[in-house]
C-alpha cells in the first residue's frame, strides 16, 4: 500500500499498520431530543468526499492510539490540515 | 554449437566454462553467463515457441523479455522468460503451446485461418447459441495459450523478502541512473540503485563507441560502476526489476538470486523520500509483414548477442532501422564478420555524418527513406523485401537475419503507475513525462536524450533534485547542474513511421496476443476509437510482455488511422507488475504467525488435535472421534479440564474507568461488587452483540474483565474509539497472554481442586458466581471464578502463564484418582449448547442484536441511552417484530442433527441453524436456530433444508431452552 | 511438594551448557554452539512493568527520570524505561544482578507474563530486521536507545534499539507471549543466512556491560 499515515506518537508509518475508523463526525449526540433519524444519521451517514476529508485512524500494530488525519480520497495520500499549519 | 567470440572486452560470458542443459530430452551445452535464450541460440535453436492464436513460429526478438516469444518451460516452471533467466547446470527446458514441436507444429494451419478470427471474435462469434460457449471455450483453450500448469503444481525454489527504507531510490543502473545515485550519495544520503540486468552499465555497457578521446562507452560504464560501488551509502541491486512504482514513493522490485544467495527470487519493498526514474528506452518495433518471423530481431538484440554473449546472430543480414544505433550496430557487426546486404534507414536525413562516412567506406548499400515490407521464408527468414517509405519502389534481398526497428521508445511505466502523466512530443515522437509525481524525477534516455554526456548530466541533475527533496541540496547547485545540461545536446529527432506500406494482415503489432494491424483496423471500424478500448477488444498489450512491444505503436497507429492531430494521442495505461513476476516472489516468506497457549505442549502430548481458530491454535478434539462422546460424558459425569487461555483478559483502572465500562457494556457496571462476578455484553451502535464476558472489581476504580477469544485483539481499540472525545482518565492493560486459563468442570471438580488449593472451596465458602484470589503453595497467584458455561460445577482458574504447566500438572496429579481427562473446544461447544449458552459468531452474526439472542435482561434501560453503545438502537429494535429470534429445537423422529448453517424454510428462507448436535446427555438431536419471530413459538415445526439435499427435508420442533438441567442445579452444586 | 517450575515462552533447540535457577525460572546462561554472532537471547524471565499515569512527569520509577518524548528511552541502573505515549511507559529490568520488585502503586502492572522478551545482538542485526519489518532502524534521526512500536514479522512489537553501531548492534524485542514459538522460528529463519544462533543470558550481560 502506497499510503503512509503520520501517527502523532510514532511518526510516519506504512498504511498497513493502521485501521480505518470512519469520517470525523464529532462526539456522540446528547440523548435529549434525539430522534431515531438523527441518531441513525450520526451512526450511518457519511459525506464520502471526493477530495480531502478528516477521518479517524487507529495505530493497530503500533502504539494503539486513535487520531484524526486529513486524507485526499482521490489520490489516497495524507494531506496537511486545509488552511492549517501541519 | 556456434563459435563464440572470446576477445571482446564487453563480453559477459566465460566461453571456457561449459554448462550442460537438457532441451527436449537432449543434452546441450551453453557457457557461463549465458541466458537460457542465448544458450539455445548458440545451439542453433531458432524457433523457440509457437504463438498464442495462430501457432506461428517465434524466435529471439529482444533480449530483455519484452514479449512471450521466448517464454518456455524451465525445470517444470511454465512461462519462464528465457531472455532474463541465466542458464544453470542441468536445467531442463521444454517448448510451450505446441502440438508436435515448435519446429513442426501441426496446429500451424491456424495461421491460414486468421480470416475466421477477426478482432474480438471470442466475444462476437462464440456466444450464440449459448450452449456452444462451454464447448468452444474448452477447444479454444486447448489450442491457444502459453505454458500449462497442473492444479497440484508446487513451486520449487526459495523465496525471500526485504523491506527497505532509503532517502533516494534510483530505478535503472545505466549511466543516468548511476550519475543520479552518485549525485545523491555525495550528499551523504542513503541511496538504493536498482538495475534489471545482472550488471550495471545500461546503454553504455555493450557499446564500443567513443565516450571521449581514448575512452569507449564500455570503459566509461565500468568506471561509473566502480565509483558507485565505492560508496558505502549506495546499495546496489542488480538483476532486480522494479515492478511497481507507486505514488508516495513506494517502489517494489524482484531480485533474482545469484549462486550464493539464499533465495531464488526476492521481493523488495522500498520506501524512499525521493525517486529517480532512469529506466532508459526500449526499441519501438517496426511493423511490416511477418515482422516476427524467426530471424527478425531488434538492433539491441543483434548487437548485444555479439557484444555481450559473443554470438554472431546470423550470416547475412539486412538492416531496416530508424535510429543511429542501427547504423552503429551494423558497423560493429560488419566488423565482427556479419555480411550486410543493405541498410535501409527510414529517415531521409539527420543521420550522424561520422557513421554515414564509415558505412560508405565499407561499401555497404545504404538506402535512405526505405523500409522492410515483408520477411519471406516459411519458418525462418530467407529473404526480405524492402520498399521506399512511400511504397513506390521495392527490392528483395536474400538474408538469414533482418535487424528491424522503427526507433526508440522510453520506458515510462514507472512514472504513469505512480500517477504521473505523459504528453506526446512531436520532436522525438515519444510520450515524454509531463506532470511528474511528487518527489519523483526522470533522467537519461527516458527524456529523449541520446548524447552520452547529456545522459550523464541529466542523471546528475535528477540526483541533486532528489537530494533537494531530502533537504540536502541547495537551489544553487541544482541551477548549475541544469545549466550544464542545457549546454549539451538535447533530445534527437525521432522517426514517426508506424507501419511499412503494407495491408497488415500479417503485420503484428502485438506478438503475445497475435494481434495484427488488420485487427486494429477492424476494432476501429467497429467503433472502438480510443487506444484503451482497442487494447481490450483486441487484447493488444495484454500479454506477458506487459505492452513492451505494442505500447508505443498502438496509440501512434490509432492516431494515424483516424487522422488525429498529434496532441490528441494518448498512450494506454500500464499497470503493475511492470514486468511479469512469479506469485511466489510476491508471497515471499510464508511466516505462519499463530499464538499458542501455555498449555500447548502438554495438550499435544495428551493427543490434542489442533485447529487454527482466529489468531490462536487450540486443541479442538482429544481423539479421532469428532463427536467427542467420551470427552462430553466425562465432563457430565466426572471431571474434565479445558484450556481456556485464549479468553481476552484486561485490567482497566483510573478515576474514569467506570465511565468507560458504562459506555461499552450494556449493564449498569456501577453495580459490580467485589468478590462477585458480573456477566455482561457489549453491543455496537446498532445494538448488535459484539462481545460478552465477565467483569470483576479488584479495588477502587480497578477492574478486571474478560472478553471472548476472538474479540480480545479489538477490545482496547473499541474502548478507546468510543471514548475518544471524552478525555477520560483511565488506563487499560491487555493481560490476555499474561494469564492462562484452566477450566475444571464436572461433578468431581471440587474434589480435585480441593487437593491443590489451601483455601476452603466448599459451596458455602466459594459459591456460584463468586470470585476469589489466592495463592497456591504460597507462590502462584490465582484468580478463580465459579462459572457454569458447560452447565456443570466448574472453576475457571486464571494462572500466570509461566506457572501454567506447574498448575496443570498438579491438577492432573490430583485428578488421577478420578481419572480426570482433557476436553477440547468441540466438546465444550456441545456441552454449552445443551445448556443453550451462546457463543458469539455461532448463535449470532453481524445483524443479531442482544434482544434476538434472549440476553435483553443484561441491558440496563435506565442508563443514559446515547452514552451506552447500542442502547438507542435496542430501544428501537424492541418494537420490531421482523427480527430473527434465537430458539431451541429438537429433531423429529429421533433423526440426526442438521448441519450448522442449514436453512430453515417454508416457501422461502425463514432462518438458519446456529448450532446443532446429537446430544449424548439427552439422547437426541438438539440445537439452536435463528428464526423469524412467528416461527419462534414453542411447538412450531421447523422445516430444514441442507446443502445438496434435493427435495428431501428434515424436521425439528421449537422447544424450551435450555435442554439440559433447566433449573441450573448442577452448576451451583 | 514438587518444585514449582516457571516456563519461558521461548524455547530453543540448542543444548544448554550452563543454567541458573532464579525465582523459579531455569535461566540458561550458555548454550552449546553459540557461534560468533549474531545472537538471540531469551530475556522473558526479566521482570517487566507497565506504568500508566495521566501525569507521568510526577513519576520517578526506580528513581529514573522518564524520557519526555514518546519513542525515547533511557537505560539507567539496569532499568530500561521506554516512553510509549503521553501517559504510558514500559520498564524492563535488564540487570540480572539487581532484580527489582514492582512498586505497590496503582499505576503499575506487572507484564512479565504478558510478553516474550528477546535480545537480538551482534553483527548484521539490522539485516535480519529488514527481512521481517519495514521499520527504519537506520534512520539517522533516531539515536539509540529508541523505541519502535510496530510490526515485526506481522506481529505488533515493542522494539528498543540499544546500539546501532556495526558488530556491537543490538535490540530488545517484546511481543505477545502467545507468539513465542512462531516469532522465534521466524527470527531464526531470517537470521540463518547470517549465522544467527541462540545464546545464553551471559552473552547478553556481557554485551550490555560494554554498551
Amino acid at each position: 500500500m502506497a499510503l503512509t499515515i503520520t501517527c502523532p506518537i510514532c511518526g510516519k508509518r506504512n498504511g498497513y499498520e493502521f485501521k480505518f475508523g470512519g469520517e470525523e463526525k464529532g462526539p456522540r449526540p446528547d440523548e435529549k431530543d434525539l430522534t431515531p433519524e438523527a441518531w441513525c444519521d450520526y451512526v450511518h451517514m457519511n459525506k464520502c468526499v471526493a477530495g480531502v476529508q478528516q477521518e479517524w485512524w487507529f495505530h493497530k500494530d503500533g502504539c494503539g492510539s486513535w487520531f484524526p488525519i486529513y486524507r485526499d480520497t482521490t489520490t489516497n495520500l495524507e494531506k496537511p490540515e486545509p488552511g492549517g499549519q501541519k | 554449437m556456434m563459435n563464440r567470440f572470446n576477445h571482446l572486452p564487453t563480453l559477459k560470458v566465460d566461453t571456457a566454462q561449459k554448462i550442460a542443459f537438457i532441451y527436449k530430452g537432449k543434452k546441450y551445452y551453453g557457457v557461463k553467463g549465458d541466458t537460457v535464450a542465448t544458450a539455445l541460440y548458440a545451439n542453433g535453436i531458432r524457433i523457440f515457441a509457437r504463438s498464442l492464436k495462430y501457432h506461428r513460429p517465434r524466435g529471439l526478438y529482444s533480449l530483455d523479455g519484452e514479449c512471450s516469444n521466448t517464454c518456455m518451460e524451465v525445470d517444470g516452471i511454465p512461462n519462464v522468460r528465457c531472455e532474463n533467466t541465466l542458464l544453470k547446470d542441468g536445467m531442463v527446458i521444454k517448448e510451450q503451446n505446441v502440438k508436435g514441436s515448435a519446429e513442426n507444429d501441426w496446429m500451424s494451419f491456424l495461421d491460414k485461418l486468421d480470416w475466421m478470427m477477426p478482432a474480438g471474435f471470442y466475444y462476437n462469434v462464440m456466444h450464440k447459441p449459448a450452449k456452444i460457449w462451454p464447448i468452444a471455450m474448452k477447444q479454444i483453450r486447448k489450442a491457444a495459450g502459453l505454458g500449462k500448469i497442473s492444479p497440484d503444481f508446487e513451486m520449487p525454489g526459495k523465496f525471500d523478502e526485504i523491506f527497505l527504507n532509503t532517502d533516494v531510490c534510483v530505478i535503472g543502473g545505466g549511466p543516468a541512473g548511476m550519475m543520479a545515485a552518485l549525485g545523491a550519495a555525495q550528499k551523504g544520503l542513503r541511496v538504493i540503485l536498482m538495475e534489471s540486468r545482472p550488471w550495471l552499465g545500461g546503454f553504455f555497457e555493450y557499446r564500443s563507441s567513443q565516450y571521449k578521446e581514448g575512452e569507449t562507452l564500455h570503459n566509461r560504464a565500468g568506471q561509473l560502476a566502480k565509483e558507485v560501488e565505492s560508496f558505502e551509502n549506495i546499495r546496489v541491486f542488480t538483476h532486480t526489476a522494479a515492478v511497481g512504482t507507486y505514488n508516495n514513493n513506494l517502489v517494489t522490485g524482484f531480485q533474482i538470486g545469484k549462486k550464493d544467495d539464499v533465495f531464488n527470487e526476492r521481493y523488495i519493498e522500498i520506501r524512499a523520500k525521493s525517486v529517480v526514474v532512469a529506466a532508459g528506452c526500449i526499441e519501438r518495433p517496426l511493423i511490416f509483414d511477418n515482422n516476427e518471423r524467426p530471424g527478425v530481431m531488434q538492433i539491441n538484440c543483434a548487437l548485444r548477442m555479439a557484444k555481450t554473449y559473443g554470438l554472431l546472430p546470423g550470416k547475412k543480414a539486412v538492416f531496416s532501422i530508424g535510429h543511429d544505433l542501427g547504423l552503429e550496430a551494423a558497423l560493429e557487426l560488419h566488423d565482427l564478420g556479419l555480411a550486410i546486404s543493405c541498410i535501409a534507414d527510414i529517415r531521409e536525413d539527420g543521420q550522424d555524418p561520422v557513421l554515414l562516412k564509415k558505412i560508405q567506406d565499407k561499401n555497404i548499400l545504404f538506402l535512405k527513406g526505405w523500409v522492410a515490407t515483408k520477411a519471406h521464408g516459411r519458418k525462418l527468414v530467407k529473404k526480405v523485401s524492402l520498399a521506399s517509405v512511400d511504397g513506390q519502389v521495392s527490392k528483395t534481398f536474400d538474408c538469414d537475419l533482418v535487424v528491424a526497428s522503427a526507433g526508440m521508445t522510453p520506458v515510462t511505466g514507472h512514472i504513469t503507475v505512480a500517477q504521473g502523466t505523459l504528453k506526446y512530443d512531436n520532436h522525438t515522437g515519444f510520450f515524454l513525462p509531463d506532470q511528474m509525481p511528487d518527489k519523483m524525477h526522470a533522467a537519461g534516455r527516458l527524456l529523449g536524450l541520446n548524447d552520452p554526456l547529456s545522459i550523464e548530466a541529466s542523471g546528475m541533475l535528477a540526483g541533486l533534485k532528489a537530494a533537494f527533496d531530502c533537504e540536502n541540496c541547495s537551489i544553487g547547485e541544482i541551477g548549475e547542474a541544469k545549466k550544464a545540461l542545457e549546454n549539451l545536446p538535447g533530445p534527437v529527432r525521432g522517426t514517426k513511421l508506424v507501419t511499412a506500406p503494407v495491408k497488415g494482415r500479417k503485420s503484428f503489432i502485438c506478438f503475445d496476443e497475435d494481434a495484427t494491424i488488420k485487427n486494429i483496423k477492424q476494432a476501429i471500424e467497429k467503433g472502438f476509437d480510443v487506444p484503451e478500448l482497442i487494447k481490450r477488444f483486441t487484447a493488444t498489450g495484454l500479454g506477458p510482455g506487459q505492452g513492451g512491444i505494442p505500447g508505443h505503436n498502438l496509440p501512434l497507429y490509432v492516431a494515424k488511422y483516424q487522422a488525429l492531430p498529434d496532441i490528441s494521442i494518448r498512450p494506454t495505461n500500464v499497470r503493475p507488475p511492470l514486468v511479469p513476476t512469479l506469485i511466489s516472489t510476491y508471497a515471499g516468506v510464508n511466516h505462519k504467525m499463530f499464538k499458542i497457549t501455555p498449555m500447548d505442549e502438554m495438550q499435544r502430548k495428551d493427543g490434542g488435535i489442533f485447529r487454527n481458530i482466529g489468531v490462536w491454535q487450540r486443541a479442538r478434539y482429544f481423539s479421532n472421534d469428532l463427536s467427542c462422546k467420551k470427552e462430553i460424558e466425562n465432563v457430565r459425569s466426572n471431571v474434565g479440564m479445558l484450556d481456556g487461555s485464549t479468553l481476552g483478559k484486561f485490567r482497566i483502572y483510573g478515576p474514569d474507568a467506570l465511565k468507560a465500562l458504562q459506555r461499552v457494556f450494556v449493564s449498569d457496571m456501577s453495580r459490580v461488587k467485589q468478590g462477585r462476578i458480573k456477566y455482561s455484553a457489549m453491543c455496537n451502535d446498532d445494538g448488535c452483540m459484539i462481545d460478552d464476558g465477565v467483569v470483576i472489581k479488584q479495588g477502587e476504580n480497578d477492574y478486571y474483565f474478560t472478553t471472548s477469544s476472538g474479540r480480545a485483539g479489538q477490545t482496547a481499540e473499541w474502548i478507546r474509539y468510543h471514548t475518544r472525545y471524552d478525555g477520560w482518565n483511565f488506563a487499560l492493560v491487555n493481560l490476555t497472554d499474561a494469564l492462562g486459563v484452566i477450566n475444571i468442570s464436572g461433578p468431581n471438580a471440587r474434589k480435585v481442586l480441593e487437593k491443590v488449593v489451601d483455601i476452603d472451596i466448599s459451596n458455602e465458602a466459594f459459591g456460584y458466581s463468586e470470585y476469589k484470589e489466592f495463592k497456591i503453595s504460597d507462590t502462584i497467584p490465582l484468580r478463580a471464578m465459579r462459572l457454569g458455561f458447560v452447565g456443570e460445577l466448574s472453576y475457571e482458574l486464571h494462572v500466570p502463564s509461566s506457572y501454567m504447566k506447574a498448575v496443570w500438572l498438579m491438577l492432573k496429579e490430583a485428578g488421577k484418582e478420578f481419572n480426570i481427562q482433557n476436553f477440547g473446544v468441540e466438546a465444550q461447544n456441545v456441552l454449552r449448547m445443551e445448556k443453550c449458552h451462546i457463543i458469539l459468531g455461532q448463535e449470532s452474526e453481524q445483524r443479531t442484536n442482544l434482544l434476538d439472542v434472549g440476553l435483553g435482561f443484561l441491558w440496563d434501560r435506565k442508563k443514559a441511552d446515547a452514552k451506552t453503545i447500542g442502547a438507542v438502537a435496542l430501544h428501537q429494535a424492541e418494537k420490531d417484530q421482523t427480527r430473527l429470534k434465537l430458539v431451541g429445537f429438537k429433531m423429529e423422529n429421533n433423526s440426526r442433527a442438521p448441519r450448522d448453517g442449514a436453512l430453515i424454510v417454508d416457501d422461502k428462507v425463514r432462518g438458519y441453524i446456529a448450532t446443532a448436535r446429537d446430544s449424548f446427555s439427552l439422547n437426541e438431536a438438539v440445537g439452536m436456530a435463528l428464526v423469524e419471530a412467528p416461527l419462534s413459538k414453542i411447538g412450531t415445526r421447523l422445516t430444514i433444508f441442507e446443502d445438496e439435499c434435493g427435495d428431501d427435508r428434515i424436521y425439528g420442533k421449537v422447544v424450551e431452552m435450555p435442554f439440559y438441567d433447566p433449573e441450573g442445579k448442577r452448576m451451583k452444586m | 511438594m514438587k518444585k514449582l517450575q516457571r516456563v519461558s515462552p521461548v524455547v530453543f533447540k540448542s543444548t544448554p551448557l550452563k543454567t541458573e535457577s532464579r525465582d523459579n525460572w531455569e535461566v540458561v546462561m550458555e548454550y552449546n554452539g553459540e557461534g560468533d554472532g549474531p545472537y538471540l537471547v531469551d530475556l522473558s524471565h526479566r521482570p517487566r512493568f507497565d506504568l500508566q499515569d495521566s501525569n507521568l512527569a510526577a513519576q520517578k520509577p526506580f528513581g529514573i527520570l522518564i524520557p519526555e518524548t514518546p519513542g525515547d528511552c533511557v537505560l539507567e541502573n539496569g532499568i530500561l524505561a521506554n516512553r510509549m505515549n503521553r501517559t504510558q511507559v514500559s520498564l524492563f529490568n535488564l540487570d540480572a544482578d539487581d532484580t527489582v520488585s514492582m512498586p505497590d502503586e496503582p499505576g503499575y502492572t506487572e507484564v512479565t507474563e504478558s510478553t516474550l522478551c528477546v535480545a537480538l545482538i551482534g553483527k548484521n542485526v539490522f539485516s535480519i530486521c529488514e527481512k521481517l519489518t519495514a521499520l527504519d532502524f537506520m534512520d539517522q534521526l533516531r539515536k539509540a536507545p529508541f523505541l519502535f512500536q510496530g510490526p515485526f514479522s506481522h506481529v505488533p512489537c515493542q522494539i528498543v534499539t540499544l546500539n546501532k553501531a556495526g558488530d556491537k548492534s543490538g535490540l530488545i524485542l517484546t511481543c505477545s507471549r502467545g507468539y513465542g514459538r512462531d516469532m522465534i522460528d521466524s527470527i531464526l529463519h531470517a537470521g540463518e543466512e547470517f549465522g544467527l544462533k541462540p545464546a545464553g543470558e551471559s552473552r547478553f550481560a556481557k554485551w550490555i556491560k560494554e554498551l
